[in-house]
C-alpha cells in the first residue's frame, strides 16, 4: 500500500534514483508481509474448498483490474472536511469565503511541552553550532570511525530513515506548532488527498496557501547532513533524530550451583539390661553399704582408725571388748578404792544434815563435801562449770585464766563425777584457756565451749579421750576477736540443726549452727556502746562496740536474751531485731558477770556484778527489785532450782552468800568461806538440778561441792485449805507474795508482757 | 558417764525409698533432671506405670529435645540402641526400674 502511495506521490520528482531505492526498500517490506500472510493462510486452508457464489448480474472485471492494489489509507485527515467553505453574506450580499478555523478539527485536550527537539529544527541549530547539546558516545575509536563512515555513505544510510516523514510528519508538525504556522501546516495537508493527482501543478502555484509536506522532508535530511558534514564534521554521531540516547548495562550473572554437606550423626550406643526384683535388690543392698562405709569415713581420723582396727580381725575385736571390759572393770574398781577413801564424805553428803539449824532460826550453813582437782590444771581457774542436765552426778568444768597478765598457754575441759573424786572422767586438755561452757540439755554429751582466743568449739564427750573437738570455729573466718564471755545452746533451727549462741568481748552476739562438719556462724547483733564514734585516725568516725560480758535466754521465749555489757548495761535483745534492744538499762557500774533467770517466775532475774551487787530485776522495771551489796566482785549467781526465792552468789573473797528471800529480804540467810581469800577467789557456783548440793570453783583450779543445810532448802508447807497443790504452785505463789510487798509504786506485770508479744 | 549409746542395728527389712541411678552417661544436669522426673512420676502414678513413663517421656521430650523413650516396670530386660550421653537406667523405691534414653 505504501509503496502505490509514494508511486503515486512521487512520480512527479525528479530524482529517480531516490524512488528507485525506495521502492526497493518498500519490496523487501512487502515480501516479508506477505510471507506473515502466508503463514495466516496457511492457518485458514481448511476454508480452501469453498466455492463462490456469484450474482449473474455482477459486473465484468479483467483480471488484472482485480489484482491491481487498491491503496486506502487511514490518516487523521477528514476527507469530509471542506478546506474552502463559501457563506452568502447577507450583509454585503455576495458569498464570502469563510474564516478558517484555527486548528481545523483536531481539539487538542492536552498539551504537553517536550523537553525533546528535533534535531533539524532551528532551535536544534542553533544548540549544534553552539556546540552543546548534543549528547552522543564519546570519542571512542570505533565510534568516530563509524561516524566518518556514516557521513560518507550519507545517502545510502540516511535515505531510509528520511522516508517515512509523509506519514510521520503531519503528527510532529501539529503538535509542535510553535515554530511554524500551524493552520498553514494543517491545511494543506488534510486537503491535499482528494485531489492529489491531479493538483501538481496548483501545490507549486499556490505554494502559499497550499503546502506540499514531500518536498520539504526531502529537502530537510539533505541540508541537515550537509550541515552536520560541511560545518561541523567532529559532531559525534547521534544515537537518534533526538538529542537523546539511552543506555543500559547488563551485569554479570553469576551462574547458579548447589552445594551440599553431611554431618556425622550423632553417636549412638548400645544397652542392655534386665531389671528384676533380685537384682534391684542387691543393688540397693550394695548402695546402701556403700552410704553406710562413706558415712563412717565422715567421723573423725582416730575414731576411724580404731573402726579400722576392729575391722581388721575377729581376734583383735574381742582383745578390744577385752580391754573395754577391763578397764571399766578397772573403772569401778576406781570408784570403790575412792568410795573407801572418801566414805565419810559420801556418808555425809547422803545423811548428815547440820543440826545446829534446828535453833539457829531462819539460817544455814553449807558442808563442804568433795574438792575436785586435775593434776595440770592446779594453776588454772575454774572459769564456768555446768552440771549435767541428764546424769544428775557430773559436771562440766572449763579451765582457763582470768589473770589477764599471766595468761595460761592451755585450757582443758574436765567432765567430773562426784562417785570419782580423784579423777575427771573426761579431760581434753585445750590449745587456748576455756573461758565458758555449756552442756546440751538435747544430747547431754555435746559441750560447747568458748575459748580466750575468740574461737568457739564443740567437743563430744562420747568420743575417746585423745580426739579433740569435733566442731571449731575457723579462725581466720568467723572466730571473735576477743574473750568468749558466755556461751548460750539455743533452739534448734529451721533446718533441724543445734545452735549456739555466743557473747563476746569483741560485742558480737554470734549465732553458730551446728552444720554437718562445720560451724557457721551468723552476727546476731553488735552492742553499740553509748559513747558516740571516735574520729579515727583517718578522720572517719568509728562506732565503738561495747563489750559483752555474759548472756542468758529466757526460759520460754527463744528470741528473747539478756546481755549483759562490760560497761555494766544490760540489754534485752532479740534474735528478730539485729540493730536495736528491745529494752536496756545501766543495771550496774561495773562489768556484770552473770545474769540468771528464776526458775519459776520468767520475769524475775538476777545479776551479779564487779560493783560487788547482786540485783534482782523484774522484766521492764528500770529500778531493781532488790540489791544486795557483798563488799566484794560477785562472780556468779544463781537461782535455786528447788525454791522460788533462794538463790546463791559467790565472791571473789572467797565466799558464798545464800539468800532466800522469803526468810530475809535484807540479808544472806548463809554466808560461808570456802576459800581462803588471800591465795583464792570464788568464780562461778551452780546449783545441782535434783541433789541438794552446790559446786563451786575457785581460782586454783578446785572444785568444791558443798552440801545445802536443811535451813537452805525449806519447801513451803501446803495450806491447810489445799493441801494437794503441788510444790510448784507454791513456790511460785510464795513469790508472787513477796513481789507484791516489794513493788512499788503498784506494777502491771501485762505492760511486759505486752511489749514482748510486740516482737 | 555417758554410756556408748551404740545404736543396734535393727536386722529389719530396710525399704529403701530413694532413687538409685545404675548406670547413666547424662550430663549431670540432665541426669538430675531426669532423676527428679522419674520420682515425681512414679510418686504421682505409684499404681500407674504407663502413666509414670508418659509423664517422664513427655517432660523429658519438652526439656531436651524430641524422641525420648522411657520404660518403667519392676521387672523386664532390654537391648536399645541410644544416642550417647542420653541413657539413663535408675531404680526407683526398691523395686522399680526406670530406663530413659533418647534415640530419633
Amino acid at each position: 500500500m505504501l509503496k502505490a502511495m509514494v508511486k503515486r506521490a512521487l512520480n512527479k520528482d525528479d530524482d529517480k534514483l531516490l524512488i528507485a531505492k525506495t521502492l526497493q526498500r518498500l519490496d523487501q517490506k512487502d515480501a516479508s508481509k506477505s510471507r506473515a500472510n502466508l503463514a495466516d493462510d496457511e492457518a485458514l486452508e481448511w476454508l480452501k474448498p469453498r466455492v463462490l457464489i456469484k450474482p449473474d448480474d455482477q459486473d465484468f472485471v479483467p483480471e488484472a483490474e482485480l489484482d491491481e492494489e487498491v491503496g486506502r489509507i487511514l490518516t487523521t485527515i477528514n476527507p469530509q472536511w471542506v478546506p474552502v467553505e463559501v457563506a452568502y453574506h447577507y450583509g454585503q450580499g455576495k458569498f464570502i469565503m469563510k474564516p478558517k478555523p484555527a486548528f481545523g478539527k483536531a481539539y487538542p485536550l492536552y498539551v504537553y511541552q517536550g523537553t525533546a527537539i528535533r534535531k533539524d529544527s532551528d532551535e536544534a541549530k542553533a544548540q549544534i553550532a553552539a556546540g552543546y547539546g548534543m549528547v552522543g558516545f564519546d570519542d571512542a575509536g570505533p565510534k568516530r570511525a563509524k561516524v566518518k563512515k556514516a557521513a560518507a555513505e550519507e545517502e545510502e544510510e540516511e535515505e531510509p530513515e528520511a522516508e517515512p516523514p509523509p506519514v510521520e510528519e503531519a503528527k510532529p508538525e501539529a503538535d509542535t506548532t510553535l515554530e511554524e504556522g500551524p493552520a498553514e501546516e494543517e491545511v494543506p495537508e488534510a486537503a491535499e488527498p482528494p485531489p492529489e493527482p491531479d493538483v501538481q501543478d496548483e501545490q507549486e502555484v499556490a505554494n502559499e496557501e497550499v503546502q506540499e509536506p514531500e518536498p520539504e522532508p526531502e529537502e530537510k535530511p539533505e541540508t541537515v547532513e550537509e550541515e552536520v558534514i560541511v560545518v561541523k564534521p567532529r559532531v559525534r554521531k547521534l544515537a537518534n533524530q533526538f538529542n537523546f540516547c539511552e543506555r543500559a548495562a547488563l551485569t554479570y550473572n553469576f551462574p547458579r550451583r548447589s552445594v551440599e554437606t553431611q554431618t556425622v550423626p550423632p553417636p549412638r550406643a548400645n544397652f542392655g539390661s534386665t531389671a528384676l526384683q533380685c537384682i534391684i535388690f542387691d543393688f540397693y543392698q550394695e548402695d546402701y553399704a556403700r552410704k553406710m562405709r562413706e558415712k563412717e569415713e565422715e567421723k573423725p581420723k582416730r575414731l576411724r582408725k580404731k573402726k579400722e582396727k576392729h575391722a581388721k580381725s575377729a581376734q583383735q575385736i574381742h582383745d578390744e571388748h577385752l580391754a573395754q571390759r577391763i578397764r571399766e572393770a578397772w573403772a569401778i574398781l576406781e570408784r570403790l578404792v575412792n568410795q573407801n577413801i572418801y566414805d565419810d564424805i559420801a556418808q555425809d553428803y547422803r545423811y548428815w544434815d547440820d543440826p545446829s539449824d534446828e535453833f539457829r532460826e531462819g539460817m544455814g550453813s553449807l558442808l563442804p563435801l568433795w574438792r575436785f582437782q586435775f593434776e595440770p590444771m592446779r594453776s588454772h581457774a575454774v572459769c564456768d562449770m555446768q552440771w549435767n542436765p541428764h546424769y544428775q552426778d557430773l559436771f562440766a568444768v572449763a579451765y582457763g585464766s582470768l589473770d589477764f597478765t599471766k595468761q595460761q598457754k592451755e585450757g582443758c575441759v574436765c567432765l567430773y563425777s562426784i562417785k570419782n573424786p580423784a579423777y575427771p572422767e573426761y579431760a581434753v586438755i585445750t590449745e587456748s584457756p576455756i573461758i565458758c561452757i555449756d552442756v546440751y540439755t538435747e544430747t547431754p554429751y555435746l559441750i560447747c565451749v568458748g575459748c580466750y582466743d575468740g574461737n568457739v568449739c564443740v567437743y563430744n564427750a562420747q568420743l575417746s579421750l585423745e580426739s579433740s573437738y569435733q566442731y571449731k570455729s575457723d579462725s581466720v573466718r568467723d572466730k571473735h576477736s576477743n574473750i568468749v564471755w558466755e556461751v548460750r545452746w539455743g533452739a534448734r533451727l529451721i533446718d533441724g540443726e543445734a545452735s549456739f549462741f555466743s557473747v563476746s568481748g569483741d560485742g558480737r552476739v554470734v549465732q553458730w549452727a551446728v552444720m554437718p562438719g562445720e560451724l557457721r556462724a551468723t552476727t546476731i547483733i553488735e552492742l553499740r556502746a553509748p559513747a558516740a564514734p571516735v574520729p579515727g585516725p583517718d578522720g572517719t568516725l568509728i562506732a565503738v562496740n561495747s563489750c559483752g560480758s555474759c548472756i542468758c535466754f529466757h526460759p520460754e521465749k527463744a528470741d528473747i536474751f539478756l546481755v549483759g555489757t562490760e560497761d555494766g548495761a544490760i540489754h534485752t535483745c532479740s534474735l528478730k531485731y539485729n540493730r536495736s534492744y528491745v529494752r536496756s538499762c545501766q543495771a550496774h557500774h561495773m562489768p556484770v558477770y552473770r545474769i540468771n533467770y528464776n526458775y519459776f517466775n520468767n520475769s524475775i532475774y538476777a545479776s551479779c556484778s564487779g560493783d560487788w551487787r547482786v540485783k534482782i530485776w523484774e522484766d521492764g522495771r528500770e529500778e531493781p527489785l532488790f540489791m544486795f551489796e557483798l563488799g566484794s566482785p560477785v562472780g556468779d549467781v544463781k537461782w535455786a532450782p528447788y525454791s522460788s526465792t533462794v538463790f546463791a552468789a559467790c565472791t571473789a573473797d572467797g565466799k558464798v552468800y545464800v539468800f532466800d528471800l522469803n526468810v530475809n529480804k535484807y540479808r544472806p540467810i548463809c554466808v560461808q568461806a570456802v576459800v581462803s581469800k588471800k591465795t583464792k577467789k570464788l568464780t562461778r557456783l551452780d546449783f545441782n538440778p535434783k541433789l541438794p548440793v552446790i559446786v563451786c570453783g575457785d581460782t586454783k583450779g578446785t572444785c568444791h561441792v558443798l552440801k545445802l543445810s536443811p535451813n537452805l532448802r525449806v519447801m513451803v508447807k501446803p495450806p491447810k485449805k489445799a493441801l494437794s497443790t503441788d510444790q510448784r504452785t507454791l513456790q511460785i505463789m510464795k513469790l508472787d507474795k513477796l513481789l507484791t510487798l516489794v513493788r512499788d509504786p503498784p506494777f502491771t506485770p501485762g505492760v511486759v508482757d505486752e511489749k514482748f508479744e510486740d516482737d | 558417764m555417758a554410756e556408748e549409746g551404740a545404736a543396734a542395728a535393727t536386722a529389719e527389712k530396710i525399704i529403701h525409698t530413694y532413687p538409685l541411678v545404675r548406670h547413666s552417661d547424662m550430663s549431670e544436669e540432665m541426669r538430675t533432671e531426669a532423676v527428679e522426673l522419674s520420682v515425681t512420676a512414679c510418686e504421682k502414678f505409684s499404681q500407674n506405670n504407663e502413666l509414670a513413663a508418659r509423664m517422664v517421656k513427655e517432660s523429658m521430650d519438652k526439656k531436651f529435645g524430641p524422641a525420648f523413650h522411657v520404660v518403667v516396670g519392676e521387672s523386664y530386660g532390654f537391648e536399645i540402641t541410644y544416642e550417647c550421653t542420653t541413657i539413663c537406667y535408675i531404680y526407683f523405691g526398691g523395686n522399680q526400674a526406670i530406663c530413659i534414653w533418647k534415640c530419633s
